[in-house]
């Protein structure tokens, strides 16, 4: 099934919006239902692993632009995260694995799969930014395909489009709360001064092409 | 007409049979004292659970049962490789087996869990045995599955392509057999020189049969005396019986199957499934009964689903409007195996009614069958006819508009004729009796076929839109004989057992192979019966449906009970009877022969004086004082009836439509039944067949449809989403009959459970079409909900560049 | 997994049990204490076969918990009327061939009262509005609206059946004789 909308973020950047979607701690605290999500070092994602390394992680959201271009997702690795769902009368939780296929200020691209038991699903989504046309706020253009499998698919999309559509919106709800209460700025091109081959910008901003990295 | 009942209390012994009386299954139902399988509870019973495929197509790579296995009060947690392992109960097959073959069929193993692979969602993967169902069903949750997800098939035609994944290694190209009937060269040399042709190209879409009761079962294996009894969900025990031995490998004569109360069936629990046997197993492994029930979900992803056919076919008229030809190419679903009776259902109860109630000099239908990632495909009511009637009759309207004719005349013309009965088709059939004719004229007269053109002109002038569908079905009931049947490829004979044996005081108890879900059976024996024997109705109890009790037995399905079973309980009363008069006879001291039996009662002829009844026979029967030298006390008698051909039952169904092209709204005005199912032996009984018949047809035209996204995932897994009919959604039925005894019974009854499914949805496709003619609207799938109509409207209306109707062609021989 | 412990008030009878947080009223009823006369069709609510009548309104049991019918007077088909002495409603079934395989039938039955109820003389299509809940597969729908009906005129006053025939209590239907 396909899902898709346009959400739009009042009052702040396009750079602004890049920014707090390129931090995995803020994704994550305005995923509805997600527990943690952690870039995966290893081979396979071991949840139960992972779960222990979220309990001793002391990591807070921010909005220092070196942080969070310490975190930021990076284009071509793994992420894993574990979301709770409720799906009419059932709340699986999902243990859900995502690539990161492209990340190309404004445009970002990601599959995964995610299982709970009984169902599990298949996506590829995918989102660009871009300013509103009054100029004043930011539009969010997602679309997301997914293979929903098990006892959840059973379901039936009018039990899932529903689901899809509140997280999305709680998601991008709560970013623009976020955005608001960090106050977080978009870093000029000037700053300098990093561990990383790439520039500050280049990492936060998603760009992968300026010098061969890692 | 709605036909009165009658309190069986008020009616003459001598009527008793053809009365509409009222059943005496009801008070049981009706006061919650009914035992349906679920409502078992046994001391010490355990529950079981299944673990199934969440993936349409998938390779099993790890089962791990540890986590389910530690839980509290899990008793045991089983795969394949447990069934078959020496340290448990086994030495069966545990693979399901298809009971009917054909020359080219692909005979695919069918294990009763999943070892490598799982070929449907819903394909069972492992069993839990707990203390009770909320565990089971936590527990089996609990099972970890690690499964590589491959690509699935949802349509034949997707199956058969040549990038297809294949379900199973030896059935190449997914093909499950490839079958013909009738006269290829035949019908394209009378295509080739037909005047007129016309073409359809449908699909018949998968239904599931929504039994109000699930599947369920309650086994318990007796460990001192190696019995193992099994109450189930079934149509047909003694089968179950037969085939779960097998599976399971316990000997069929320590093995009992019954069926309690049964809540409806349709088709779907007739087959043998995987869990039935499961839960025998687990009792045996446990030493204690255990129960499996069905959740909703589950009946959808495993109950067999029917139909499922994508088709092409045409017909061929002569200048005069006669059919010369028909020819079909049909792709039949089979689903991931084979189920029970599955390849009989598109083949020989589908390419033998090709001809419906035409005289059609040259047939040929060519199927294919299709291992999709659906369930597997079997019977659902009507079984394989609903499809052939449906084809033909939306090939005759289509076929009438071609050359121009009115769709009654059309047909008139066409249908076998009054004198040509016993009359054999092209397709390896001969049908029974018919008047073809006189449904026809009923419903015409009931229809007022001639206002109602007049009125749909009118109608049409002010931009409404009605239209009038026929279907004049013909379907066949009582697969017979054996010995045809086994030609045919079916694994089991067709004939039917009972036992009629009378007690010393004078009451009856008839037992009979059939088993009930509904049908009211224990009422219409009783009807049979007493009418045989001449005894009050109330004095004659009906037993079926239990292994134990009954001789032997085929089961209820195909509306075969009345014909088969219902005339094997006439020849096992004719035998007592009989008997009797050897009794009477020599009780009264004359010749047999001189003996005349009537109204239950036995009198010399021309000294009707000189009497016994029924019942003084009986007692003499067991006192067996005083009974002929040679003669066995008792008095009983037990038939196998093999019935000499199939029973051909027919009739005319019409439904009068307003579609509304804006919206794709469909509102059914009136639907008109007249049926022949020959004699009637409860006519309220029947009017309730027809009734629920229809509504199943119109559930298929209108609403219902199991659909599966490319995945094989089920998309209407519940009645939220497959739209069983509610109340509201069924017009009103008029429903008359005309009578046509069938010549190859004793009854002269010709079945009647399936008729209504097979012959409604193509009343209202056709009342459909006919609203739409000026729109150019030939065909529309079903289930034609308002979307499907709306856009057939659309799409006509664009292809002749504008929105309105095309102009004033509104005869129904208009240019197509 | 917590217990409760419940009373509930079946056809009259008061019965102490305990129950698990989750358990299904229609389970703890069919399952607990042997009121097996309604039937579980779906578990979502969708096909009516579990309906009772709970404080005198129908209710689905299979999507009621049990512990929220503490306290609660549950009606459940056993208590409708023997083979000897039907309820008017199950009389209409019998009569009208208002049912087949039967599985649908006790919350047929108990959503039949709470129509007549509320309307002591529908129209067929008002019986066919009321009966949106609960499925039937077998009958087509059709006898089962007769049997309401059927019911309806032997449910209603002396004053309102034709020939006053059905009997002589002066009190209205809706709170008349028949306890709904």
């Amino acid at each position: 099934m396909e899902f898709s909308g346009t959400f739009e973020l009042e009052d702040t950047t396009v750079d602004e919006v890049w920014l707090a979607l390129s931090d995995p701690v803020l994704v994550q605290e305005s995923l509805p239902g997600c527990t943690f999500l952690l870039h995966v070092e290893a081979e396979e994602a071991d949840f139960d692993e992972l779960g222990e390394q979220a309990e001793g992680m002391d990591r807070e959201l921010t909005n220092d632009p070196e942080v969070i271009a310490g975190r930021a997702f990076r284009e071509g690795e793994r992420y894993a995260a574990l979301m709770q769902v409720s799906v009419g009368p059932v709340n699986p939780t999902f243990e859900t694995v995502v690539t990161i296929d492209e990340r190309d200020r404004p445009r970002m691209h990601a599959s995964g799969e995610g299982s709970s038991g009984d169902s599990s699903f298949e996506m590829s989504s995918s989102m660009a930014l871009s300013e509103t046309e009054d100029g004043d706020g930011v539009a969010v253009e997602w679309e997301t395909e997914a293979d929903v499998f098990g006892k959840v698919a059973g379901m039936g999309q009018r039990v899932i489009n529903p689901v899809a559509n509140r997280i999305v919106k709680r998601f991008f709800s709560s970013v623009q709360e976020e955005l608001h209460d960090l106050g977080v700025e978009a870093v000029s091109s000037s700053d300098g001064d990093e561990s990383d081959d790439r520039s500050l910008v280049d990492r936060v901003l998603g760009r992968s092409k300026s010098t061969d990295s890692e | 007409m709605t036909i009165d009942s009658l309190d069986p209390e008020d009616v003459d012994a001598a009527d008793i049979l053809g009365s509409a009386i009222e059943r005496r299954e009801d008070p049981a139902l009706l006061t919650g004292n009914a035992e349906y399988t679920d409502d078992i509870q046994l001391d010490g019973m355990l529950h079981m659970a299944v673990v199934r495929s969440q993936y349409g197509h998938a390779r099993l790579e790890d089962i791990d049962t540890s986590e389910a296995e530690a839980m509290e009060g899990v008793h045991g947690v089983y795969t394949y490789e447990d069934l078959t392992s020496d340290e448990t109960p086994g030495g069966g097959s545990f693979a399901l087996p298809t009971a009917w073959l054909l020359d080219s069929l692909e005979q695919v193993p069918h294990p009763v869990l999943a070892s490598e692979k799982v070929r449907h969602q819903g394909d069972g993967i492992a069993v839990v045995v707990a203390e009770d169902r909320y565990t089971a069903r936590d527990a089996a949750g609990a099972v970890d599955v690690a499964y590589e997800r491959l690509d699935a098939v949802v349509h034949p035609s997707e199956a058969f392509a040549d990038d297809a994944e294949r379900l199973h290694d030896d059935a190449e190209g997914n093909v499950a057999f490839d079958w013909e009937i009738g006269d290829a060269e035949k019908t394209a040399d009378a295509f080739a020189d037909a005047s007129h042709t016309a073409s359809i190209d449908l699909e018949n879409q998968l239904l599931i049969a929504n039994a109000m009761e699930p599947r369920a079962a309650v086994a318990e294996y007796n460990p001192g005396t190696d019995e193992l009894e099994v109450a189930m969900t079934t149509q047909n025990p003694h089968v179950h019986r037969l085939l779960m031995a097998g599976v399971i490998g316990h000997p069929e004569h320590k093995l009992s199957v019954r069926a309690p109360d049964v809540g409806g069936g349709f088709g779907s629990k007739i087959h043998h499934y995987a869990d039935e046997a499961l839960v025998a197993w687990c009792s045996m492994m446990h030493e204690a009964p255990v129960k499996w029930t069905a959740t909703r979900s589950e009946t959808y992803l495993t109950d067999a689903p029917g139909r499922g056919h994508e088709t092409k076919a045409e017909i061929a008229m002569d200048d005069d409007g006669n059919i010369v030809g028909l020819r079909v190419d049909t792709m039949a679903n089979m689903g991931a195996y084979l189920s029970t009776f599955a390849p009989a259902v598109p083949t020989y109860l589908y390419g033998t009614l090709l001809s419906g109630q035409y005289d059609i000099p040259a047939i040929y239908g060519h199927v294919k069958g299709a291992f999709t990632n659906v369930p597997p495909v079997d019977a659902y009511r009507g079984a394989g006819r609903p499809e052939a009637s449906f084809l033909v009759e939306r090939l005759v309207h289509l076929g009438a508009k071609e050359v121009g004719m009115d769709p009654v005349e059309f047909r008139k013309r066409n249908f076998v004729p009054d004198d040509a009965f016993p009359y054999e088709t092209q397709v390896a059939v001969v049908y029974d009796s018919g008047e073809y004719g006189k449904p026809m004229d009923e419903a015409l007269e009931l229809l007022d076929y001639e206002n109602f053109r007049e009125e749909q002109e009118r109608a049409r002038d002010e931009g409404t839109y009605l239209g009038v569908g026929f279907s004049c079905y013909i379907e066949a009931c009582g697969l017979a004989p054996s010995e045809l049947a086994g030609q045919l490829g079916a694994q089991a004979g067709l004939w039917e057992s009972s036992l009629v044996r009378m007690h010393p005081s004078g009451t009856v108890t008839a037992y009979c192979g059939t088993s009930g879900h509904g049908q009211g059976h224990g009422t219409t024996y009783a009807q049979i019966v007493a009418n045989e024997l001449g005894v009050p109705y109330d004095s004659v109890e009906v037993v079926e449906g239990d292994t134990d009790e009954i001789p032997q037995g085929m089961g209820t399905y195909g509306s075969r009970s009345a014909a088969v079973g219902g005339s094997s309980l006439v020849k096992s009363a004719q035998k007592v009877v009989e008997k009797g008069k050897e009794i009477a006879a020599h009780q009264l001291e004359a010749d047999p022969d001189d003996i005349e039996f009537e109204n239950g009662e036995y009198s010399v002829a021309g000294a009707p004086a000189r009497s016994m009844s029924m019942a003084d026979v009986a007692g003499a029967a067991y006192l067996a004082h005083d009974i002929p030298a040679e003669m066995e006390p008792g008095l009983e008698a037990t038939s196998f009836y093999d019935p000499e051909n199939f029973v051909f039952p027919f009739g005319t169904h019409a439904a009068i439509v307003e579609v509304d092209p804006d919206s794709g709204e469909i509102e059914i005005e009136r639907y008109v039944a007249v049926d022949d199912v020959g004699n009637q032996i409860n006519p309220k009984i029947v009017e309730g067949q027809i009734h629920g018949g229809i509504a199943q047809g119109v559930g298929q035209a209108l609403y219902e449809g199991a659909e599966y996204d490319d995945n094989a995932t089920l998309l209407t897994g519940s009645m939220q989403d497959y739209a069983v009919p509610k109340a509201e959604h069924i017009p009103e039925m008029e429903t008359e009959s005309t009578v046509t005894p069938s010549p190859h019974n004793p009854l002269g009854v010709k079945g009647v459970g399936e008729a209504g499914t097979i012959a409604a949805p193509q009343a209202i496709v056709n009342a459909v079409a006919d609203a739409l003619e000026p729109f150019g609207v030939d065909h529309i799938d079903m289930p034609m909900d308002a979307e499907s109509v709306w856009s057939a409207v659309q799409a006509n209306a664009t292809a002749d560049g504008g929105a309105e109707p095309a102009g004033d062609d509104a005869d129904p021989g208009g240019e197509r | 997994m917590t217990e409760h412990d419940i009373t509930l008030t079946v056809n009259g009878a008061e019965h102490d049990l305990t129950v698990e947080a989750r358990t299904l009223l229609v389970h703890a009823l069919r399952d607990e204490l042997g009121y097996t006369g309604t039937n579980v069709g779906c578990e979502s609510s969708l096909c009516g076969a579990c309906t009772v009548r709970m404080d005198g309104e129908a209710v689905k049991s299979c999507t009621a918990l049990a512990v929220q019918a503490d306290g609660a007077e549950i009606r459940t088909v056993e208590d409708l009327g023997t083979r000897h002495d039907f309820h008017p409603i199950q009389e209409g079934f019998q009569e009208e061939h208002g049912l087949q395989c039967g599985y649908c039938t006790p919350g047929m039955m108990m959503t039949a009262l709470d129509i007549l109820e509320e309307n002591p003389d529908p129209t067929r299509e008002e019986i066919r509005e009321g009966l949106e809940g609960n499925l039937c597969r077998c009958t087509g729908y059709q006898n089962i609206v007769n049997a309401v009906q059927n019911a309806a005129k032997e449910m209603q006053p002396a004053a309102v059946a034709d020939g006053g025939e059905s009997d002589d209590d002066p009190t209205p239907a809706t709170d008349g004789g028949e306890e709904l």
